[in-house]
C-alpha cells in the first residue's frame, strides 16, 4: 500500500516535472510522434502504396516505439537522478525506473485517447479484439521495466550505459519495421527483425490495433516469455548491484 | 530504558576506483584492479537508548553521514551487527530530497508520500506554520529558495512525523537566528517527549547543548566516547 502510494507521488513528480514551465505542455507528448508520422507518410506512403491504410499501420509502430524508448531513456538516468532522495530516505531504488513505466503508461493512455478517435478517418475497425490491448500493456510494460531496471543499475556503475543506449537507440528504431514493412528486409538479413524483441512486441500490438484481429497465440505466448525472462534478469542484476547503489551514485 | 540502536563492531566498506568517476575506459585501463575497497567505518561499538541523545562530531570525511545513514538503514553495514528498535525519521540534511523544480507546496506532498506518511490538510497545515514560510513562497519552485529557507522546509517536513529516532545532519547553521532557536526548542521538546535524537554538527556548543552523550570519529574509527563535554573538548584538541 505505502509502496503504491509512493509510486503515485512520484509519477505525479515526474508529470509536472516534464511539462513544467513549457508553453503547451502535454500537447509535446503527441508532437513527437505526430512528426515521425508525417515524414513517414512523404517518404514511404507512395512506396507502401499496397499497405492497407499506411496511417494506421505506422502510428501503431510509432506510438509503442516512443513508449518502449521513453521508458528506457528516462528511467536509465532515474537511479542516478534520485540520489539525493536515496541518500536521505530508506527507499527501493526499483520505484524509480517503475514510475518511469507508470508516467509512459499515463501519456501512452491519453495518445490512445486521440489515436482511437483520429484514426477512425484512417480505416481503424473497433471491435472488443481491442481488449487484447489491456494483457498485450502488460507484459509490454514488464518488458520495458527489465530493460530499463538493467541499464539503469549497470548506468549506477558505468555512465557509459546511458550514452550507449543513446547511440544506438536510432539504430534500433531503424531495424523495426515500424514505418515499413517486415519484407522490405533483404531476406539475408531477416534473422535481424526475427530477433529484435521490439518488433515481436509490435507486431503483436498490430493484430488488434490494426488489424483488428486476436492476436496470434503463438506470438502472445512468445513475447509473455521474453518479458519474464528479460524481468527475471532484471531483477537479479537489480539485486546484486542495489547495495553499493549509494556509494556510487 | 528501552535500547533503540545498538551497533556491534560495524564495518563499512564500498568499492571505488581511484578517479571516482566509472567507465568504460578507467576499467580497461586499470583492468587489474578496477576497483578499491575503501573501509569507511571501522569497528563501530555503540548503543542508543530510548530518550537519550548522541551527538556525533568529527572532521569532514570522517565517516559521520555514513554512520547516519547506516542507522537509517540507507546503507547495509559490510561486517558487524547492527539493530535499530522504533521508527526512524529520515535523515535531515539540508534539502535532502526536495526536487528543485517543485513548489514548496509539491514536494510537501511529495516527500510525505515517500516517507510514507498520511497527507491530510492539518498535516500541511502545521508543516506550513512550522516553516513560517508564506504563501508566495511556498508556491514558487525551491529552486529559488535560500539555504535558510531550504533548511526550514526540511526541518519542518521531517518534524511533522512522531519518530523514535531523529536524525539531523549539519542543517541547524543555516537558518537565521528565530528559526535556530526555534529547532532547538523542538529539538527539546522532542526530548522531553521520550524521542532520541542523533546529532551531527561542527559546533561544539550546539553538541553540548542539546546531547548528553557523544562520539567522535577519526578515519572512521570511534576514538571517543563519553559525556558531550569531554567528547568536545577531545574533538577541540583535533585542530
Amino acid at each position: 500500500m505505502q509502496f503504491l502510494n509512493q509510486l503515485y507521488a512520484l509519477s505525479k513528480r515526474n508529470i509536472i516535472l516534464r511539462y513544467k514551465h513549457s508553453l503547451i505542455g502535454f500537447l509535446w507528448g503527441f508532437i513527437k510522434p505526430l512528426m515521425y508520422l508525417l515524414i513517414f507518410i512523404v517518404i514511404f506512403s507512395a512506396q507502401f502504396s499496397s499497405v492497407k491504410n499506411y496511417v494506421l499501420y505506422a502510428t501503431s509502430g510509432i506510438l509503442f516505439w516512443f513508449f518502449f524508448s521513453n521508458i528506457v531513456s528516462q528511467g536509465i538516468q532515474s537511479i542516478i537522478q534520485a540520489g539525493g532522495i536515496l541518500k536521505s530516505v530508506k527507499l527501493p531504488a526499483l520505484l524509480f525506473p517503475l514510475a518511469e513505466v507508470t508516467t509512459e503508461l499515463f501519456n501512452l493512455a491519453l495518445a490512445l485517447l486521440v489515436y482511437f478517435i483520429v484514426m477512425q478517418w484512417f480505416g481503424m475497425v473497433y471491435t472488443w479484439q481491442l481488449l487484447w490491448l489491456i494483457p498485450i500493456l502488460i507484459i509490454f510494460s514488464v518488458f520495458s521495466l527489465g530493460i530499463a531496471l538493467i541499464l539503469a543499475s549497470l548506468n549506477v556503475y558505468f555512465r557509459d550505459i546511458g550514452i550507449l543506449w543513446n547511440t544506438l537507440q536510432p539504430a534500433l528504431f531503424y531495424l523495426t519495421p515500424i514505418a515499413y514493412t517486415e519484407d522490405l528486409i533483404p531476406p539475408r538479413f531477416s534473422f535481424v527483425v526475427h530477433a529484435n524483441p521490439i518488433y515481436a512486441f509490435i507486431k503483436l500490438i498490430r493484430y488488434p490495433l490494426y488489424e483488428a484481429q486476436a492476436p496470434n497465440m503463438q506470438l502472445f505466448l512468445h513475447c509473455t516469455s521474453i518479458s519474464f525472462f528479460t524481468f527475471i534478469i532484471s531483477l537479479f542484476v537489480y539485486y546484486r548491484l542495489k547495495n553499493q547503489f549509494i556509494t556510487a551514485i | 530504558m528501552s535500547l533503540l540502536v545498538a551497533l556491534n563492531h560495524v564495518s563499512i566498506r564500498y568499492r571505488s576506483n581511484q578517479s571516482g568517476i566509472f567507465s568504460i575506459k578507467d576499467l580497461i585501463t586499470s583492468w587489474a584492479h578496477p576497483f578499491q575497497t575503501k573501509e569507511i567505518l571501522k569497528d563501530i561499538t555503540f548503543t542508543l537508548h530510548k530518550g537519550e541523545s548522541l551527538g556525533i562530531v568529527g572532521r569532514n570525511g570522517s565517516g559521520k553521514s555514513t554512520l547516519l545513514r547506516a542507522i537509517a538503514g540507507i546503507i547495509t553495514p559490510s561486517k558487524g551487527h547492527l539493530k535499530t528498535y522504533g521508527s526512524i525519521a529520515p535523515i535531515l540534511a539540508l534539502g535532502a530530497g526536495l526536487e528543485a523544480e517543485l513548489t514548496g507546496y509539491e514536494n510537501i506532498h511529495l516527500l510525505l508520500s515517500l516517507y510514507g506518511r498520511k497527507i491530510s490538510a492539518q498535516a500541511i497545515e502545521e508543516i506550513v506554520q512550522f516553516s513560517e514560510l508564506d504563501h508566495q513562497t511556498l508556491s514558487q519552485a525551491t529552486k529559488c529558495y535560500s539555504s535558510g529557507m531550504l533548511a526550514r522546509l526540511t526541518f519542518s517536513i521531517s518534524f511533522s512525523h512522531h519518530c523514535d529516532i531523529i536524525i539531523i545532519d549539519e542543517v541547524l547553521a543555516v537558518g537565521d537566528l528565530g528559526f535556530q532557536q526555534k529547532c532547538l526548542q523542538k529539538i527539546n521538546d522532542l526530548k522531553k517527549e521520550g524521542r532520541s535524537i542523533i546529532f551531527v554538527s561542527h559546533f561544539p556548543e550546539e553538541v553540548i547543548k542539546i546531547c548528553d552523550q557523544a562520539i567522535l570519529l577519526e578515519n572512521g574509527l570511534l576514538i571517543h566516547k563519553g559525556t558531550s563535554e569531554e567528547v568536545c573538548q577531545h574533538y577541540k584538541e583535533l585542530f
